[in-house]
């Protein structure tokens, strides 16, 4: 009798525990993100020409929402993504990043099929905000073709996005338009301002960590105004 | 007294699984790397196996506690650990982990030594502490998880590590320092057997949790039992067979004492018959 009446007092907290969790699932009403502390307690490793893969979700909730499975890694067909360890990422340990410099994004879109946990969400290739290209305009070459009597183009042909997030002008001097720019990395991996004797290896293109989400805010308002 | 005949015996089937596991762990990254194969991605952490998605129940939920926001594929991944831990119990803990595969692999190994094989292979626990220590990893794992703000177990969980490693070596030649935890839980195997896996592992723990009320268990028929307490000394988790300490939450279903006892008063039996109890004809009114 005791036994019985435990198992149905089982059966009902069960229920109600499963009940509970389903509404709460499936009407996603739990929208507790208002409610998170903007504060970090640790500074993210995330800086220029070191980014997260695309379609990541904004970098103070992503070492949060990442279960460090290394899934996107693995079906990188370019091997591009790569892992933070603990000694540069601290709680960060485990994190996927795309250094540029060393290998740049090819917007296959692999990746963000692959994550369980919704840290890279998929989105469609010109969604992808990686970050923002950003030219030194004293260290391009082509900038610079008064002095340097270069004419490179190099960025605008290799970008996936060419004549529309970077563009050229009537002296063939590139120039970012930011709304659209992926931060692939692709034009700033494959700059040549590097080998001009004058700049040191500098190269002229920096791709700079952004708020995925800012820039879709930015972008709609643009496309409102216009 | 006679051992069973050797494809009788469960521990054979479980060495098996184990190592049919670990080589899919160390083995998935080498497909991916080098034939570009991505049928299956990523290791016990989050597995995919074509279109299944399995994420682990401990840092699925961690990730949920820290990013408050819940993701239904994350959800749904942990269906399939979720229930297999339910009917099951540990079974994660000793037919699948890769640190359960490699402590077999060093108990394996010590019990090749001439002379005290045997002692060493099932060598009494040195260290001995309060069962109970496995909730309190738990607990202190999930607040330490959810003061910092970020999840923890992702990056220092052991069975993980393992994958991560290989995928590290292959991917990008390198070694991270992070390797020293599992070479540091190995380790505390030598004291006693399975010394992180009992008291200190939260997956573990979280795991027992779900499974208290599994289905299959190892019952004890007292009426067998001659008292020898071979099942006692097998026992990699430490706890007692022989007074019925089988269906406790702590036993991981291995199936060590099964195959030890020599009268087969150990037998995996699914509780309640099944899910569904067959009513028994009741022999006065026939």
């Amino acid at each position: 009798m005791e036994k019985k009446r435990a198992t149905e007092e089982r059966r009902k907290f069960l229920k109600v525990t499963l009940g509970a969790f389903l509404s709460g699932a499936l009407t996603s009403s739990c929208d507790l993100s208002r409610l998170k502390n903007p504060k970090t307690m640790v500074k993210s490793p995330i800086g220029p020409n070191i980014l997260r893969p695309p379609g990541a979700v904004p970098e103070e909730h992503f070492a949060q929402k990442c279960i460090r499975c290394g899934r996107c890694g693995e079906v990188c067909p370019y091997h591009c993504i790569k892992y933070f360890d603990v000694k540069d990422g601290g709680v960060f340990s485990g994190t996927p990043y795309v250094n540029v410099m060393e290998k740049p994004c090819y917007l296959c879109m692999k990746c963000v099929y692959v994550c369980p946990t919704g840290s890279l969400v998929p989105c469609a290739k010109e969604d992808v905000r990686m970050g923002v290209a950003v030219i030194n305009r004293q260290i391009c070459v082509t900038w610079q073709q008064d002095k340097t009597g270069l004419m490179c183009k190099t960025c605008f042909s290799v970008c996936p996005f060419s004549g529309v997030a970077i563009k050229i002008d009537h002296d063939f001097r590139p120039y970012i338009v930011e709304e659209y720019c992926t931060g692939c990395g692709i034009c700033a991996y494959s700059c040549i301002a590097d080998t001009w004797y004058e700049n040191n290896g500098k190269k002229a293109i920096t791709i700079m960590p952004i708020k995925w989400k800012k820039i879709k805010e930015i972008k709609l308002e643009d496309i409102k105004k216009s | 007294m006679a051992r069973k005949s050797f494809w009788k015996r469960i521990t054979i089937w479980r060495y098996l699984f184990l190592l049919a596991c670990f080589i899919v762990v160390v083995g998935n990254p080498f497909t991916n790397y080098y034939w570009d194969i991505n049928f299956i991605q990523g290791w016990f952490q989050s597995l995919g196996v074509g279109n299944l998605w399995v994420v682990s129940p401990l840092e699925g939920l961690e990730s949920i506690l820290t990013a408050k926001a819940f993701y239904m594929p994350s959800l749904v991944g942990m269906v399939v650990p979720v229930t297999l831990a339910f009917l099951m119990g540990r079974v994660f803990c000793s037919w699948m982990c890769p640190i359960e595969f490699l402590s077999l692999l060093t108990d394996k190994i010590l019990g090749l030594i001439p002379k005290w094989g045997t002692k060493l292979k099932y060598r009494p626990d040195l260290i001995r502490l309060p069962k109970r220590l496995l909730w309190f990893a738990l607990i202190t794992e999930l607040m330490l998880t959810m003061i910092i703000g970020y999840p923890l177990f992702v990056w220092w969980s052991p069975p993980g590590l393992v994958g991560r490693e290989t995928m590290f070596y292959v991917f990008y030649k390198h070694i991270t320092v992070e390797i020293a935890i599992v070479v540091v839980v190995l380790l505390l195997n030598l004291p006693t057997r399975r010394l992180f896996c009992r008291y200190l592992c939260p997956l573990g723990a979280t795991l027992a949790l779900i499974g208290k009320w599994r289905q299959l268990v190892i019952r004890y028929d007292a009426s067998k039992c001659v008292g020898c307490k071979v099942c006692d000394t097998r026992c990699p988790m430490g706890i007692k067979p022989s007074v019925g300490e089988s269906q406790s939450v702590y036993c991981w279903n291995c199936a060590e004492c099964v195959d030890a006892c020599p009268t087969n008063a150990l037998q995996f039996t699914w509780r309640d018959r099944g899910i569904i109890k067959v009513p028994s004809v009741s022999t006065k009114e026939v």
